[in-house]
């Protein structure tokens, strides 16, 4: 699904260059639910917004659902971002001007979709957070737990096939956390493919499998269960 | 573009959007008037005279000490000037067209007529179809015999002597139509006064008058076969070819001069001087209204521009989470475009109304017509492309906000 191999990121100010990736690889099958974990500053944003086409790449290859990206133009990126990949944020950016439902529309109405199609989507995904009700509501009418599950419902209303996640919990409490983990575990068991940046160990424990950043590069990924206690207070301690 | 999400968004910015609308309403308003003001003077700018403009010099002298007789003294000026070089035609008028100042004659159809039927302009002195250019469309010039001195004539008047009173008339055709529509008007009587019955001779093309401050009475022109005596009103008018002006008229001053040294030249000038003179107000007005609608034209354009780049630097991140969300360059390009156009088309429904209701108000006041239904869209078409011209800057500045706004900035 998600297939990185050598990728680098540079930063380049006047001053200096920073790399955020190096000799990065990660390869994310089809279905699989991937805790992204690692200390601040390690480049976990970073490889979440070349992953999601947020950002070009400066060396290496990505492949994402079986083709290169790096040759691909702006339309051509945006037009996937639209149709495979849904973005949850730490920050869950809802157009504050838009109701939930108009939020939830917007990217159905960039694919073009007709009306009704849109209707239908975005009430049975507001049904899946269970915010049916609150379709007419501003985001500064909800609660932080619910701005996110609006943002959830919004990411899965195109039904897109990689979930990526930065930090979706992050400025949740721990209730509302746990909430929204289980939506994703939900979303997962349909077959969606979700990558998760965290830096809760007790949620990254709960992923299928964990990668750990740091300086710019994985250094280790296990599947292994036992490794997931040791992984997770790694990543504690670096946050 | 969907125009239902940008209108809520407007929803919520209701005092900022209002007043940008009335902003463009306002403008769209004063510049549908102020277009249409400027067509009324260039139009009014435009009016023919029915003379031969180019070819035209007008020549008045005031003398020291009176000629012993006036009328004599006429003839001796017209005679030396018609012998200067390059002079076609030469005659002595009353006053000239676009000239200002103006005789004028309550006209009646009928001796016994208490109100005359309309006021006409009465052109007189010699030779005067021929110098000025315009045309006969029937009838006949004015014939030597039919000319009468003016003080002879005045005279006349007072003792009811018939004999010693003009007896024919030149009358334009926009006249002719207007005392008598659909008839013949030659052989019919005009009378300036209830015993001077003129009959109408000749028919002319057309011949403003002096006095053309009112378009629909511009051409209401007669000819009275008067002979005038100097005095200083009365004008020589000279035709010659348009190359030929400058040094005719220095030539006919040097002539005139020599019939009597002492007097003084009061007026020497083109033909193309009168009419710019006499249409000098209406050329500034349309000047000074065609710099209003510039400068509120600028006006609302920097109030477009400022408003799309705050709402551009204050929707950034909206910009950076909707380009993540798979909007394209394009789309969030449309995106400011269609609001601009929408907030255009809200300030333009308004401002038709209040372009209408100027207009009652200046037609009130000011006497004027009506406003042509085509003055509104280019009010209208004005506002949208400033409108458009003005937001794509702003515009395409958000369409290169980058996705990765949306994770980066918080
Ligand atoms: N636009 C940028 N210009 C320059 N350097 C940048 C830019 N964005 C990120 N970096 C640098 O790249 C490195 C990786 O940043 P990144 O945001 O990916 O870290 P992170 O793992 O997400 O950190 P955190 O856990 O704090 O969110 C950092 O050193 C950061 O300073
Ligand atoms: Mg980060």
């Amino acid at each position: 699904m998600l297939k990185m191999t050598h990728l680098s990121k540079v930063y380049r100010t006047e001053v200096v260059e920073t790399y955020a990736l190096r000799d990065f690889n990660i390869d994310v099958k089809e279905g699989e639910f991937v805790a992204v974990t690692g200390p601040s500053g390690s480049g976990k944003t970073t490889f979440l917004t070349i992953a999601g086409l947020l950002e070009t790449f400066s060396g290496g290859e990505y492949h994402l659902d079986g083709i290169e990206v790096s040759n691909l133009n702006d339309n051509a990126r945006s037009k996937i971002r639209n149709e495979k990949i849904g973005f949850i944020f730490q920050a869950f950016n809802l157009i504050p001007d838009l109701n939930v439902f108009d939020n939830i529309e917007v990217p159905l109405r960039y694919r073009g979709m007709k009306a009704a199609e849109r209707k239908q989507r975005i009430m049975d995904s507001l049904e899946r957070v269970g915010l049916a009700s609150r379709a007419k509501h501003y985001p500064a009418e909800l609660s932080g737990g619910q701005q996110q599950r609006v943002a959830i419902a919004r990411a899965l209303a195109g039904s897109p096939r990689l979930l990526l996640a930065d930090e979706p919990t992050g400025n949740l409490d721990t209730q509302m956390a746990r909430g929204v983990m289980e939506l994703l575990e939900d979303i997962h068991r349909e077959g969606a493919t979700i990558v998760m940046v965290t830096h809760d160990p007790e949620l990254a424990a709960r992923a299928q499998r964990n990668v750990h950043i740091i300086d710019g590069q994985v250094v280790e990924l296990s599947e292994d269960p036992r490794f997931h206690t040791v992984h997770a207070a790694a990543g504690d301690a670096h946050a | 573009m969907d125009i239902l999400p940008i209108l809520s968004t407007l929803r919520r910015h209701k005092l900022t959007a209002w007043l940008l609308i009335l902003e463009i309403a306002l403008t769209c308003a004063i510049v549908c008037n102020a277009v249409f003001l400027i067509g009324q003077r260039l139009e009014r700018m435009d009016m023919p005279s029915g003379v031969a403009e180019h070819e035209l010099l007008q020549i008045q002298v005031a003398d020291m000490v009176a000629p012993a007789n006036p009328y004599a003294r006429v003839a001796e000026d017209m005679a030396v000037l018609r012998q200067v070089p390059g002079v076609i035609s030469v005659a002595s008028s009353n006053q000239v067209p676009f000239g200002s100042s103006s005789s004028n004659s309550n006209i009646r159809l009928d001796p016994a007529q208490v109100r005359w039927t309309l006021s006409a302009t009465t052109y007189f002195g010699e030779n005067l179809p021929k110098t000025l250019g315009t045309r006969l469309v029937s009838g006949r010039d004015l014939e030597s015999s039919d000319f009468v001195d003016v003080d002879v004539a005045m005279k006349a008047l007072g003792t009811g002597d018939a004999k010693h009173l003009p007896s024919v008339i030149l009358i334009t055709q926009t006249l002719a139509e207007r005392l008598w529509p659909g008839q013949n008007p030659l052989g019919h009587i005009i009378y300036l006064a209830p015993t001077v019955g003129l009959r109408v001779v000749g028919v002319l093309d057309s011949l403003v008058r002096p006095n053309a401050y009112d378009i629909s009475k511009a051409q209401y022109t007669t000819i009275v076969p008067l002979r005038m005596g100097a005095n200083k009103d009365q004008s020589y008018l000279i035709r010659c070819r348009p190359e030929d002006r400058a040094h005719v008229l220095d030539a006919a001053l040097a002539a005139l001069k020599k019939v009597d040294p002492q007097r003084v030249v009061t007026t020497r000038r083109s033909f193309d001087e009168v009419r710019r003179k006499f249409f000098q107000d209406d050329r500034a007005m349309a000047g000074m209204l065609v710099g209003v609608i510039a400068a509120l034209l600028i006006v609302t354009a920097l109030g477009i521009v400022g408003l799309a780049s705050f709402w551009v630097a204050q929707r950034r991140r909206t910009i950076g989470v909707r380009r993540a969300l798979g909007a394209t360059r394009r789309n969030i390009l449309n995106y400011f475009q269609t609001e601009n156009f929408l907030l255009a088309t809200i300030g333009i429904a308004l401002g038709m109304a209040l372009a209408y209701a100027i207009n009652l108000f200046l037609m009130l006041h000011y006497e004027l017509p009506r406003l042509p239904a085509i003055y509104f869209p280019v009010g209208a078409i004005a506002l949208w492309l400033i409108g458009q011209l003005a937001v794509l800057g702003p515009a395409l500045r958000a369409a290169a906000v980058p996705p990765v706004v949306a994770t980066r900035s918080v």
